[in-house]
């Protein structure tokens, strides 16, 4: 009996092609983590600095979908991992293409059998086309864990909402091989800068990239408020990823993070599909230890009241490796040395060399580590999450 | 040191920074009081020497610098240039300076534009479906994703009537500044008087001949060179046969020796012309030969006041004598011929999009020379010449 099985229509299946084209550009695999209510697509790019998830609504998304509840697992979720290519090449972008020939897809049905004690585990995804004709894929996947990162929405108090649109305009203003965004708030205007960290002399110095700066009147955005004079760091190949999925779609960008050197979480919803985006950030502000929120800009172009930010995620999500916070603000000399979020340096807890970036493994549930340090504030924590449900007792076992 | 002017047409100067990409990698940029030249030397392949006057490109012009005539030297690289101005394409204003940021010498664009984005209800251009299913059953959606962006679905109507504001870019391109000694030894190069001088037919047309002869070199090349790999022995004597009989396994050898220097290297095309508006371009491979000819192009007169010795000189000019012999169909009697780089000349005919009109002078056997001239849009304004030297090589 399949563990998962869902339906999609054409253009869901084209979603989903745009989908992994996104995901791959963080890594070569994509997580799938299969639930009750959803069906989650994320990546972890291998620096561990970004994290890229697309939560796929059971009803909204799907027009079939149906999750048994796995004997071995007590959380009621189903995890696995797939090399993106072979999953994308099943995927194609003109699947959805009416004008693409005869064959043009109807329906995609995705059946995942597992069964812990035979050998394979299968991921049949089957195209049933027009005229009869049905393609059918198998694919095996890799039973693992899946990580989330988790993102504290009430600590990031500063949030800004702007048309994918408009930024996809200003990305292409950047060079190609331009590695980092730097993104700055003073007197109104918002600067995006990106630039190349290379220390280059004599005739090396024609090959650097260009340096770019776009400054935008902040009433450009749906929504400012966030600190002014403070520089948020990110890479650009992991903004133009994201840009490019926001703005195929037509949305508009929300932004959310506490202060530099913090994640950062980009995030946009549409049709069934929520999408969510946590950078690792670097930089600098004027005094981040103590945000003077009088100084923050604020900006809200939608007069319609919003909800209030989700708590879900949220409840435990109080620790995060001591290192992270204790981060020295790194000066834009020093970022290329220290790597986009590549935080390698040893917890006091643990030798574990991944254990102080964005994530650490399920396993570790139960770890607690030191309390924040005075200065920060409260909450504003960056942790991980691998199911909703407080469960105390190990939660799979690997296969 | 300094250098400040706003752009007065980006598209020209795009169009020509893009156009000289393609030829070098760096340019040497010379900016005086009476012009701007841009001069590319690649190691192999086109020379560019190009003069353009300074209202064709800029306006409200400064430059100062302590050499003779203000000049001042630069080494720029193309494609962050032609990238920049690429960005500068819709702006409504855009200057350029010379400036230092951290010791490095930069060329800064600033460009001001108004966003063109004017924020329209939420469609998206893809995967409709899934979003009207969402519509169609709003509870799951909205219980579903009850979180804080729904700005996928609901937009702010009064966003529609905002006004226009500004956006600032700024691209700052490294430069190396040259002192006058680096480039004193840098001369354009000289060549005999031409023998043939002929008005082009438009590039675009004589670009898309070039590129099919070029290509149709490639696949006769590969094609052989396929036939040759594949099947080993038994296609030396085809191969040698195809040459024109002899040999067999010596023949073959020699022939598989001109492919692999052959890859180094482009098909080589063969451009004649005479004095009696005819322009010949051919290709010759061991598989086919193929030509195409235009007639009736112009010759224009030489300007006895630029030749030496005036109307005696234009009487014994080179050209002036090739004019007096009439042209053979095999294109040997009263032709001028040159041998030049498929690729490469594909890559100088890529000014055509400055749109110019070029007059070729070909020196026979030794070199193609080009001038592009682009005239400036005010009247009586200098006009722009750029002056490609295409090297003919031997047979």
């Amino acid at each position: 009996m399949p563990v998962l099985k869902f339906a999609l229509t054409a253009d869901a299946a084209g979603q989903v092609h745009n989908i992994l084209t996104c995901l791959g550009k963080f890594s070569d695999s994509v997580f799938i983590e299969g639930r009750h209510d959803r069906l989650v697509l994320s990546a972890l790019n291998p620096s561990r600095s970004g994290y890229a998830s697309f939560t796929l609504d059971k009803s909204s998304f799907f027009s079939d979908y149906e999750f048994a509840s796995h004997r071995g697992r007590v959380d009621g979720r189903f995890t696995c991992q797939i090399y993106n290519k072979a999953l994308s090449s099943v995927f194609k972008s003109r699947l959805a293409d009416t004008r693409g020939g005869d064959t043009a897809l109807e329906r995609c049905e995705i059946t995942v059998e597992e069964e812990p004690y035979k050998v394979t585990c299968r991921f049949i995804v089957k195209l049933i086309c027009r005229h009869g004709v049905t393609k059918t894929y198998k694919l095996t996947y890799e039973s693992i864990e899946v990580m989330q990162a988790l993102f504290n929405k009430s600590a990031a108090h500063n949030v800004f909402q702007i048309s994918a649109k408009m930024l996809k305009e200003y990305s292409d203003y950047f060079a190609p091989k331009a590695e980092q965004l730097d993104m700055y708030a003073e007197n109104g205007r918002v600067t995006f800068t990106s630039f190349t960290e290379k220390i280059m002399d004599g005739k090396e110095i024609l090959k650097q990239p260009l340096h770019t700066a776009v400054s935008v009147d902040v009433k450009d955005f749906e929504e400012y408020r966030a600190e002014e004079k403070a520089h948020i760091i990110i890479s650009v190949k992991d903004f133009k990823a994201i840009v490019a999925h926001a703005e195929s779609l037509g949305v508009a960008l929300r932004a959310q993070y506490s202060h530099p050197n913090r994640p950062l979480q980009f995030s946009y919803t549409r049709g069934g599909m929520k999408c969510e985006f946590t950078l690792m950030t670097t930089g600098s502000s004027q005094d981040s230890a103590a945000p003077r929120l009088t100084e923050a800009v604020e900006w809200r172009a939608d007069t319609r009241s919003r909800s209030a930010p989700s708590t879900r995620s949220e409840s435990r999500s109080t620790e995060m490796p001591r290192s992270l916070q204790n981060q020295p603000i790194a000066s834009r000399n020093t970022l290329r040395q220290r790597g986009l979020g590549s935080v390698t340096r040893a917890t006091p807890h643990n030798s574990d060399p991944e254990a102080d970036s964005l994530f650490v493994p399920l396993a570790e549930d139960d770890w607690r580590w030191e309390p924040l340090e005075e200065q920060e504030p409260e909450g504003d924590t960056l942790g991980w999450d691998a199911s909703e449900e407080q469960v105390s007792h190990p939660r799979y076992t690997v296969l | 040191m300094r250098f400040r002017a706003s752009i007065k047409d980006v598209n020209t100067f795009s169009k020509l920074a893009a156009s000289l990409s393609s030829l070098g990698h760096v340019a040497w940029v010379r900016l005086t009081n009476d012009d701007v030249r841009f001069t590319i030397i690649p190691e192999q392949g086109t020379q560019v020497w190009a003069v353009l006057s300074i209202d064709n490109l800029f306006e409200e012009y400064t430059i100062q610098s302590a050499a003779e005539n203000n000049t001042i030297n630069l080494e720029a690289p193309l494609a962050p240039l032609q990238r920049a101005l690429k960005s500068a394409l819709s702006s409504i204003s855009t200057s350029i300076r010379l400036t230092k940021k951290d010791n490095i010498p930069l060329l800064s664009l600033t460009i001001t534009t108004t966003s063109s984005y004017t924020p329209a209800p939420a469609i998206p251009p893809r995967g409709t479906s899934s979003a009207t299913q969402s519509q169609a059953r709003p509870s799951d959606s909205t219980t579903f994703f009850d979180d804080d962006n729904a700005a996928g679905t609901s937009f702010d109507l009064s966003s529609h009537h905002r006004p226009p504001r500004d956006t600032l870019i700024t691209q700052d391109i490294p430069v190396r500044v040259l002192t006058a000694s680096s480039v004193a030894g840098l001369h354009e190069p000289r060549c005999r008087e031409p023998d043939v001088h002929i008005l082009l037919p438009p590039l675009l047309q004589l670009k898309a001949v070039s590129d099919r002869f070029t290509k149709l070199a490639d696949a006769a090349k590969s094609s052989s060179a396929s036939a040759l790999s594949s099947s080993g022995g038994t296609t030396s004597t085809t191969f040698a046969r195809r040459r024109g009989g002899g040999g067999g396994g010596g023949g073959a050898s020699t022939q598989a020796a001109g492919l692999s220097s052959n890859n180094q290297r482009g098909p080589r095309l063969e451009m004649l012309a005479n004095m009696h508006g005819g322009l010949r371009l051919s290709l010759r491979t061991d598989a086919l030969r193929i030509a195409s000819e235009w007639s009736e192009l112009a010759n224009p007169d030489l300007d006895p006041a630029a030749v030496e010795g005036a109307e005696e000189g234009v009487a014994r000019h080179p050209s002036t004598v090739m004019r007096g012999r009439v042209p053979d169909a095999e294109g040997e009697e009263g032709w001028a011929r040159v041998r030049i780089d498929g690729r490469d000349w594909g890559r100088v005919l890529s000014v055509g999009r400055l749109g110019g009109r070029v007059i070729a002078c070909f020196c026979h056997e030794l070199a193609l020379i080009l001038y592009v001239y682009l005239e400036s849009e005010q009247e009586g304004g200098e006009d722009s010449v750029l002056t490609y030297y295409v090297q003919s090589y031997s047979a």
